[in-house]
C-alpha cells in the first residue's frame, strides 16, 4: 500500500531485490575491531572527517529545521546461487554513499550521492533543507563520537573467508537435500553475505560508526510425484561470520526445506470457511508480524490514520497475549547495536497482557507523538529516509505445552509454516499464504492441504488468540514497506479460534 | 570522462585481466519523490545516482561485479573480483554475450521537458487530487497524496564491439483517502504513471476514483462459503498475470518449475484469452529498444486463441533451449545480472462492456480487491483475500470483505467466459474485466 507507483522502474538496486537480502544490521565491535574490519582487503575504508560532517549538517540547517542529519554507508557483499548441481554465478558488490536529511516539524527533507566529496555533501544538504519553512532556528551541537554496547560478536569475520569456503557450505547443503528422497528434483542454494558499515551524525551532536556482518542463506528444494510439484524452502540469516553455519547447519536447512517439498506432494485442496487454526511456533509469528505489528508502527499513528490510533493503554486482547519487539537480541538478524538514525536498541514491549503500551518510533514519529524514542528507524540504504520498521517482533513464551494446544481442538487447521503476507496498516485487513498446512481432525494433525490463505483484521484476530504454547522460537524473514528490512519474526504455537481460511473446496 | 569511454575502457581491462568476453551495464538516474498530506508538504526527496554492473565470461563461466564508485581503485577492485570470481564458478557453454548490434525503434518514452517542470507544480498538483478527494462525501480522512519521477540513460556495451543507450522517463502520482462510520475504517487508493507529464490523468479522475473505492466498500455484508462466478476488475489484472509471468518464464520452465512447462503448442484455456508480450509500444511504460542485456525487444503473442505459442528466454536461457532470445532479459538494476521478465504485458481485449458483464451473472463477486501471491506458477492453484461487491440477478446487491477466492489453473484459464472491452495500456501490466465462471468462496 505503500508504493503507489509500482509500474515506476525503482532506482536500480543491488542484485537479489527479488529476494530482498537486504542488509541493516549493526555489529557494534570493539573500535579496534571496527578498524580491523574496515581494513579487510575489499573495503576501501570509510572514511570521512568529523569536520566534514559538522559543515554538513551546519548548511542543511542554513534554512531552519529541527533536526539535520548525514548517513554514510558502505557496502560489500558477495552472492552466490548453486543450482542444477552448478555453481551458476557469483557476485561482488561494492556501493557506497550518503544521504542527508532535515526534519522541520512534520516534514522531512532529503537528498544522498554516491560521492563522499565535500562538493556533493553540500549539494545534497542544499536540496535537503530546501524542505525547511519553519523558521525555527536550530543551534547544531558540536558532534563527538559516542561508543554503544554490541549485540553482535563474530568468531571469523567474513573478509577473511575464501570464496571455497563459502561454495562448500552450499554443496553441503544440495548434497543432503538430494539424498533426502529420489524425489527431490532439484535444490538450489542462494548464499548471501555482506559488510555494512555506517557512519551516523547528526545536530544533536552524535556521531556513531559500526561495521556489521550479515549472512543470508536460502536453500528450495522442488519436490515432483504423484502429478504435482512443490517448492520447498528454508532460510538461515543472522549477524554474525561464518561461525554461524555450527549451529544453523546447511545440512539441517537442506533437510527441512526438502522435508516440506515432500511432504506437501500428497497434499490434498484446502478446505474453505471459517476455521479455528493453530500455527506452529517459529516464523508463523509473521502473522503478528504483520497484522498487529505494522499498525503498531507510529507513523500511522501520528498520521491519524492507523488501525491502533486511540488505542494506547487499551485493552485489545486477552491477558495471555504479550508482543514484543527486541532489536537487542544477541546476532538476530533484525538486531543492530543501534539503528539507523543512531537509536539505541532495546526491548520493547508492545502490548503487554492484552494492552497496548507502547507504539514503535523513529526519531520524527517520537516527536510529533511526544513518545519515546524506541530504536526503530530504519532504512533499506543511504537512498532512502528511516521509517518506525519491526526489528526481531514475538510474542512472548504461554503456559500452554503444543501438543495440548492440538489435541484440544476438535477440527480446524495446522499451519506449519507460512510463506509471508501483507497488511493494510490502515484498515487492519490482512492476508497470509500458507506454504504447508494440515487439517486437525478430532484433536489430531492429519491430512496435508495446498493452497490454503489466512485472511483477518488485526483487531478482530488478537482478541481471537485463546491459547499460546511454551515453545517460543523465531525465524528470519524480509519485510517491505516501500524500502526492505531484515527481521525476525518469532512465536510459541499459537491458536486462533475462528479464521478465515481459503480453499479451493467447500468444507466436508 | 564520458559513459560511454568509461564502459569500453572497463571491457578492454576485463578482457586484459584474461575474460573472454566482457559487458558493462550502466545506468544514470535522477529521482524526485514528493508526500503532501492534509495540504502539507511532508517530504521532498531528490537525487542523482549512478553506477555499472560487470559481467565477464571467462572459460564459460560467469562472473559478475557492481559498484557506484567510479574511482579507478574502486572500479579496478570490480574488474578483478568479476574475473576471480568467474574463475570460481562451475563451465556453462551457454553463458554468452549476445552479438547482435540492432536497437528496435520506440517512439516517445523520454519526456525532455519532465525536469524543466518546476516542483511548485508537481507539489500543487498533489495538493490538489488530495484536496478535491478530501471534499468528496463521505471521504473523512487523508492517507496521503504523492508525486515520483524518474529520469534516467542505460548505456550497455560489450566486446562484441558495440555501445548501445537511451534515456527514459516516468512519473506518476497518486493518493490515499480513508472512509469512516461508526467503527468502520475503509480506504480507497489510485495512481497513475506515464511517460509524459503532460500525459498524466488529471487530478479530478484520480481522486474521484480513490474516493469512490473508500466509500463504496462501507457497510459490507458477510457472505456464505459458495461456488460462484468471480468477476476480475481491471485493478486486480496482476492477480492472475504474475503468477502466469513466472510460469512462462523460459528458466523456470527449464527447470521444471512450471505449470505451463510442457504445454507449448497446446491449448491452455479458453479461447477467449490472446496475451501479448509488446516491448515497442509508443509511450509504454515497459517499452525500450532493448532489453537487460542489448537484446531488440519485439511484440509477441505469448498465448493465442488459447493456444500458448512461447515462452520468454533471454540469450542464457534461450541458448539452453535451443531457441534465441526472445529479447525479455529484465535487469532490476546496474547491480543485478540479466534475469527474465515481460515488457507490456496484457490480456487482448474482449468485445463486451464490462457493465454487460454484471448484468449477466446472476450470482458472483465482483473483485476489486487481491490480497496474495496470486496463481502459483508451480502448480497453477490461486488462493487468495478478496473484497468487492457481491453480484444478484444481474446487480451489485452489496459490498464484501474479507472473503477468500481459490481455484485451480484449469478452472481459471478454462473458466474465463466473458473479456471486457475496457483495457487501459496505460499501465504495464494489464487486463480488461474477465469473468470466470465458477470459483470456491471462503467466507462466513
Amino acid at each position: 500500500m505503500t508504493n503507489l507507483w509500482p509500474e515506476l522502474k525503482p532506482m536500480a538496486r543491488r542484485r537479489f531485490m527479488s529476494l530482498s537480502l537486504q542488509g541493516a544490521v549493526a555489529l557494534a565491535v570493539s573500535p579496534a575491531m571496527v578498524k580491523n574490519l574496515l581494513a579487510g582487503e575489499d573495503r576501501s575504508r570509510l572514511e570521512i572527517s568529523p569536520g566534514l560532517l559538522q559543515k554538513t549538517i551546519a548548511t542543511a540547517l542554513k534554512r531552519g529545521g529541527n533536526l539535520a542529519e548525514v548517513y554514510v554507508e558502505n557496502r560489500v557483499s558477495r552472492s552466490i546461487i548453486l543450482e542444477e548441481g552448478q555453481f551458476k554465478s557469483a557476485v561482488f558488490g561494492l556501493i557506497r554513499g550518503a544521504g542527508v536529511r532535515v526534519i522541520d516539524g512534520d516534514k522531512t527533507g532529503y537528498a544522498y550521492s554516491d560521492e563522499l566529496t565535500e562538493e556533493k555533501l553540500q549539494r545534497a544538504a542544499e536540496v535537503a533543507s530546501f524542505i525547511a519553512s519553519s523558521g525555527k532556528k536550530t543551534q547544531a551541537v558540536s558532534i563527538k563520537e559516542q561508543r554503544r554496547p554490541s549485540y553482535v560478536t563474530v568468531k571469523i569475520p567474513l573478509e577473511e573467508v575464501a570464496e571455497t569456503k563459502r561454495m562448500e557450505i552450499m554443496k553441503r547443503a544440495e548434497e543432503a537435500a538430494l539424498s533426502y528422497d529420489s524425489r527431490i528434483k532439484m535444490a538450489s542454494i542462494d548464499y548471501y553475505d555482506e559488510t555494512r558499515d555506517r557512519i551516523i551524525a547528526n545536530s544533536e551532536g552524535l556521531l556513531l560508526k559500526s561495521s556489521l556482518p550479515l549472512i543470508f542463506f536460502i536453500v528450495q528444494t522442488l519436490a515432483t510425484g504423484n502429478n504435482t510439484s512443490h517448492l520447498g524452502r528454508e532460510r538461515l540469516s543472522r549477524h554474525a561470520g561464518l561461525e554461524m553455519f555450527d549451529q544453523d547447519t546447511p545440512e539441517k536447512a537442506a533437510k527441512e526445506a526438502a522435508r516440506e517439498s515432500i511432504a506437501m506432494l500428497e497434499a490434498k485442496e484446502a478446505p474453505a470457511g471459517k476455521m479455528d487454526v493453530v500455527i506452529q511456533n517459529g516464523w508463523g509469528g509473521v502473522l503478528v508480524h504483520e497484522a498487529v505489528g505494522h499498525p503498531l508502527e507510529a507513523d500511522n499513528i501520528a498520521k491519524q490514520t492507523g488501525a491502533f490510533v486511540g488505542k494506547l493503554g487499551q485493552k485489545v486482547a486477552a491477558d495471555i497475549f504479550t508482543m514484543v519487539d527486541d532489536g537487542s537480541l544477541t546476532g538476530f538478524r533484525g538486531t543492530t547495536d543501534f539503528d539507523d538514525e543512531g537509536t539505541q536498541m532495546k526491548r520493547n514491549v508492545l502490548i503487554e497482557r492484552g494492552v497496548v503500551v507502547r507504539f514503535m518510533t523513529d526519531i520524527l514519529s517520537a516527536r510529533q507523538l511526544k513518545m519515546e524514542r524506541t530504536g526503530n528507524g530504519r532504512r533499506e540504504n543511504f537512498r532512502y529516509y528511516p521509517v518506525p520498521r519491526m526489528t526481531n517482533t514475538f510474542i512472548e513464551q504461554g503456559k500452554d505445552k503444543p501438543e495440548d494446544i492440538i489435541a484440544s481442538t476438535k477440527s480446524g487447521l495446522y499451519v506449519q509454516s507460512l510463506s509471508g503476507g501483507s497488511v493494510d496498516p490502515t484498515t487492519g485487513m490482512f492476508n497470509f499464504t500458507c506454504r504447508e498446512a494440515y487439517l486437525i481432525e478430532n484433536g489430531r494433525k492429519t491430512a496435508a492441504v495446498k493452497g490454503a490463505t489466512l485472511i483477518g483484521s488485526c483487531l478482530d484476530i488478537i482478541t481471537r488468540i485463546d491459547a499460546i504454547g511454551n515453545d517460543l522460537a523465531f525465524g528470519p524473514g524480509i519485510c517491505g514497506k516501500g524500502q526492505s528490512a531484515e527481521v525476525t519474526a518469532g512465536q510459541p504455537t499459537v491458536r486462533i479460534r475462528g479464521i478465515n481460511v481459503g480453499g479451493t473446496r467447500a468444507r466436508g | 570522462m564520458d559513459y560511454k569511454d568509461l564502459a569500453e575502457q572497463v571491457i578492454k581491462d576485463c578482457l586484459k585481466k584474461g575474460a573472454e568476453q566482457a559487458e558493462v551495464y550502466l545506468e544514470d538516474n535522477r529521482q524526485l519523490s514528493l508526500e503532501v498530506r492534509n495540504g502539507q508538504v511532508e517530504s521532498i526527496q531528490e537525487a542523482q545516482s549512478y553506477g555499472l554492473g560487470i559481467r565477464v565470461i571467462a572459460g564459460k563461466r560467469l562472473g559478475f561485479a557492481f559498484v557506484n564508485d567510479f574511482k579507478p581503485e574502486s572500479l579496478k577492485k570490480s574488474i578483478d573480483r568479476a574475473v576471480e570470481f568467474a574463475r570460481a564458478v562451475s563451465p556453462d557453454e551457454n553463458n554468452q554475450l549476445p552479438a547482435d548490434p540492432a536497437l528496435t525503434e520506440i517512439k516517445a518514452i523520454y519526456d525532455p521537458e519532465l525536469s524543466a517542470i518546476s516542483i511548485d507544480r508537481k507539489i500543487s498538483l498533489i495538493q490538489e487530487v488530495e484536496k478535491l478527494a478530501l471534499n468528496i462525501p463521505g471521504v473523512t480522512k487523508s492517507a496521503g497524496a504523492s508525486y515520483g519521477e524518474s529520469e534516467s540513460q542505460i548505456i550497455i556495451a560489450n566486446s562484441f564491439n558495440w555501445v548501445k543507450s537511451y534515456k527514459s522517463t516516468g512519473c506518476g502520482y497518486g493518493l490515499g483517502v480513508i472512509a469512516e462510520k461508526g467503527q468502520q475504517k475503509s480506504a480507497g487508493y489510485e495512481s497513475a504513471s506515464r511517460r509524459f507529464f503532460a500525459d498524466l490523468k488529471p487530478a479530478t479522475d484520480l481522486a474521484g476514483v480513490a474516493a469512490r473505492k473508500a466509500v463504496e466498500m462501507l457497510d459490507p455484508k458477510p457472505l456464505k462459503t459458495q461456488r460462484a462466478a468471480i468477476i476480475l476488475d481491471p485493478d486486480v489484472a496482476y492477480a492472475i498475470l504474475g503468477g502466469f509471468i513466472q510460469a512462462i518464464n523460459g528458466q523456470s520452465v527449464l527447470q521444471g518449475a512450471s505449470f505451463l512447462g510442457k504445454k507449448a503448442g497446446q491449448k491452455i484455456g479458453s479461447e477467449l484469452i490472446t496475451i501479448i508480450d509488446d516491448g515497442t509500444r509508443e509511450k509504454g511504460l515497459a517499452s525500450a529498444p532493448f532489453d537487460g542485456e542489448g537484446v531488440p525487444t519485439q511484440n509477441r503473442i505469448i498465448v493465442e486463441n488459447g493456444v500458448l505459442k512461447g515462452f520468454l528466454y533471454n540469450t542464457y536461457a534461450g541458448r539452453r533451449a535451443g531457441v534465441k532470445s526472445t529479447g525479455n532479459a529484465s535487469r532490476g538494476g546496474f547491480a543485478d545480472l540479466p534475469g527474465i521478465g515481460p515488457h507490456n504485458f496484457y490480456l487482448a481485449a474482449g468485445q463486451v462492456r464490462p457493465e454487460d458483464i454484471i448484468q449477466n451473472t446472476s450470482r458472483g463477486v465482483l473483485v476489486k480487491e487481491v490480497t496474495g501471491y496470486g496463481i502459483n506458477p508451480v502448480n497453477g492453484n490461486f488462493s487468495g483475500g478478496a473484497s468487492g461487491f457481491f453480484i444478484e440477478n444481474g446487480k451489485i446487491a452489496f459490498p464484501v470483505k474479507g472473503i477468500t477466492i481459490a481455484g485451480t489453473a484449469d478452472e481459471i484459464f478454462n473458466g474465463i467466459d466473458l473479456i471486457g472491452n475496457d483495457l487501459d495500456l496505460n499501465r504495464s501490466l494489464t487486463a480488461p474485466t474477465i469473468r470466470i465462471k465458477s470459483l470456491q468462496i471462503g467466507g462466513e
